[in-house]
């Protein structure tokens, strides 16, 4: 028992080594959520206190309040759902045909695709030639913009790619002799086998959709089309916002609860994500 | 695959492979269909930005591409002290931030391997993943509010203590060191997976037969526990020496003019001379200069684990 922990000789300093990682790891842990704990506890603060404490001297919703009430900050959270909703489809259904097609080993020029989507991976045009070829499709100042050059993303697709060649192919075949169309044995039989790994690549899209933020500043002048993080960024470097109306509050209080709101989502789908993202980055190690 | 149509032919011959291609392609026909969308995306937005480099050679103007300028724009890069400043920075703050991420995740990594209570150990995963998933905008906002002069908590502790108030973000001296520990406030956790993955693959029985022999601990880390991750670790630092150049996002959203000095990077610099001030040859010439050098960086880099490793990591 080479693993024991006593304090008898010669176990002694394997215990004491516990101990000390154990604390350290738990320190390590407050100040990973610290800075995130401090945020949300100073949205909801009435008072401007904003020292070192973790509850509010006195609190309130108000900044919620006026983030739900305020168009120039409501409008840009729908736009980020929009996006988001709209992008995660779009990529979900674009990304996984291609997966799948990519797992057709017969396919003649199946390699061509493989390899010419594989090497957009070390080669990229760069921001300028990007923002040219986007200006000059005339998708500038659409949503379009943001998430159109997003639904393929090379890795989330080798992922799909290697999750969709797991499925035994003796089933796919069999339907095949029954008389399945491929689309037929696509919609009916790998899309519903795959849930699993269309949930986690979804999760990924939608995370990235949600968390958009330099596509939006570089393709889209019009603020009206501009997304929560990019609305969030402007609000904590500027502070200008608003006619805070009926509602009496420190701005700090609404930065913080902007924060919080651009947060939600993310944490929402974060324990769904846990379950996935190990299993992914370490396939895609293997195969990268 | 049997098929009637072809039953007939001999095996081999040139006629029948053209045929059976033929066959093959009619019977795919469908997922030809199928990839035409991701086929549309990466042309539009890989491919033709891949032939849009082309103008870093030319003069462009409003209406496109004007004539034919050489290495015009690539004398008028290496002549400015701006792209220089740039240049050192991203070695600089991207270079310190490769070793000091590597390190962090690997000690991270080893602590971690060596707590044997479940919950526990999930739980600190969990917590210390979760960075990771906050966008770069996010953590610029909390790290602004934390830091704030006026009304942040650090400087409040500053100014109880009786110092005087610091404005982190917009001091030469503080940007940088700041930066690079937000950085790995975000990404350690989430750079310990990979680690973790090839930690767990290390032989129990080699630490059993270590521990009869009696080997320390120390010494069973770095005789057994090392040497199962050194491939991975290099293959890591090629895989983040490759991004090394791509730092932009993550400076973008906590830099500010009054630091640009010691936080310009190349990719940043792109986009102020590029977007911007649209000069929009000249910032395709720095792009292609980037990836150029990055390219060159990871042929070097797998050349050296070849070296050191006796075998290549791409």
């Amino acid at each position: 028992m080479y693993d024991k922990f006593s304090f008898a000789k010669g176990y002694r300093a394997r215990a004491i080594f516990v101990i000390c990682n154990t604390i350290f790891l738990i320190l390590l842990c407050i100040l990973m959520l610290v800075p995130i704990l401090k945020v949300l506890s100073d949205s909801f603060d009435a008072a401007g206190n904003y020292e070192l404490r973790f509850f509010p001297k006195v609190a309130t919703l108000d900044a919620y309040r006026l983030i739900l009430s305020t168009e120039s900050l409501f409008r840009p959270f729908m736009i980020s759902i929009f996006t988001t909703v709209v992008g995660t489809i779009l990529a979900l259904t674009i990304s996984s045909m291609a997966a799948y097609v990519l797992t057709q080993k017969e396919m003649p020029g199946r390699n061509f695709f493989t390899y010419a989507i594989l090497i957009t991976m070390i080669f990229h045009g760069g921001m300028i030639p990007t923002y040219l070829v986007i200006r000059s499709l005339g998708l500038l100042n659409t949503l379009w913009a943001v998430i159109l050059p997003m639904t393929c993303n090379t890795y989330n697709l080798i992922l799909l790619k290697n999750f969709f060649s797991t499925i035994p192919q003796g089933i796919v075949e069999s339907a095949e002799i029954d008389g399945c169309t491929p689309l037929m044995i696509y919609t009916k039989m790998v899309l519903p086998l795959s849930k699993a790994g269309l949930a986690a690549i979804g999760l990924f899209y939608a995370v990235a959709y949600w968390n958009t933020f330099f596509n939006f500043i570089i393709y889209i002048n019009n603020p009206d089309l501009h997304n929560f993080q990019v609305r969030l960024r402007e609000l904590i470097l500027t502070d200008d916002f608003l006619q805070r109306g009926t509602f009496t509050i420190y701005p700090q209080t609404v930065q913080n609860a902007c924060i919080i709101v651009s947060i939600i989502p993310v944490m929402i789908l974060y324990p769904f994500l846990q379950k996935h993202f190990v299993k992914g980055v370490n396939l895609g190690a293997i195969k990268g | 695959m049997a098929n009637s149509n072809l039953a007939g032919m001999q095996p081999g011959t040139k006629q029948s492979k053209m045929a059976r291609k033929l066959f093959l392609i009619k019977k795919y026909m469908p997922f030809y269909f199928m990839f035409i969308p991701a086929l549309i995306i990466y042309v539009l937005f890989h491919y033709l930005p891949l032939w849009g480099i082309r103008i870093a050679f030319y003069e462009y103007g409003i209406f496109g591409i004007k004539y034919f300028k050489g290495l015009e724009n690539f004398y008028e890069l290496f002549s400015s002290e701006s792209f220089w400043r740039a240049f050192i920075n991203t070695l600089f703050i991207s270079g310190g931030n490769l070793v000091l991420g590597m390190f962090c995740s690997v000690v991270l990594s080893l602590l971690l391997n060596e707590v044997k209570n479940g919950p526990f150990k999930k739980m600190t995963q969990t917590i210390v993943y979760l960075p990771h998933f906050l966008s770069w905008v996010v953590v610029a906002s909390i790290f602004t509010m934390i830091l704030s002069p006026q009304t942040g908590v650090v400087n409040s502790i500053i100014k109880s203590m009786g110092g005087e108030p610091i404005y982190f973000l917009a001091k030469e001296e503080w940007w940088t060191p700041i930066f690079l520990t937000i950085y790995r406030w975000k990404e350690t956790g989430w750079g310990t997976i990979i680690f973790l993955a090839a930690l767990s693959a290390a032989d129990p029985e080699l630490y059993e037969a270590a521990w009869i022999d009696g080997a320390s601990r120390l010494k069973q880390v770095w005789y057994i526990t090392l040497p199962t991750i050194r491939t991975t670790i290099l293959v890591v630092f090629i895989m983040n020496l490759s991004s090394i150049f791509n730092m932009f996002e993550s400076v973008f959203v906590m830099q500010n003019p009054l630091v640009y000095k010691v936080s310009d990077v190349i990719q940043t610099y792109t986009y102020r001379t590029g977007l911007v001030q649209a000069d929009f040859d000249y910032a395709t010439a720095v792009g292609l200069f980037n990836s150029v050098l990055s390219f060159t960086l990871v042929i070097i880099a797998n050349k050296l684990s070849k070296i050191i490793q006796g075998e290549s990591i791409l």
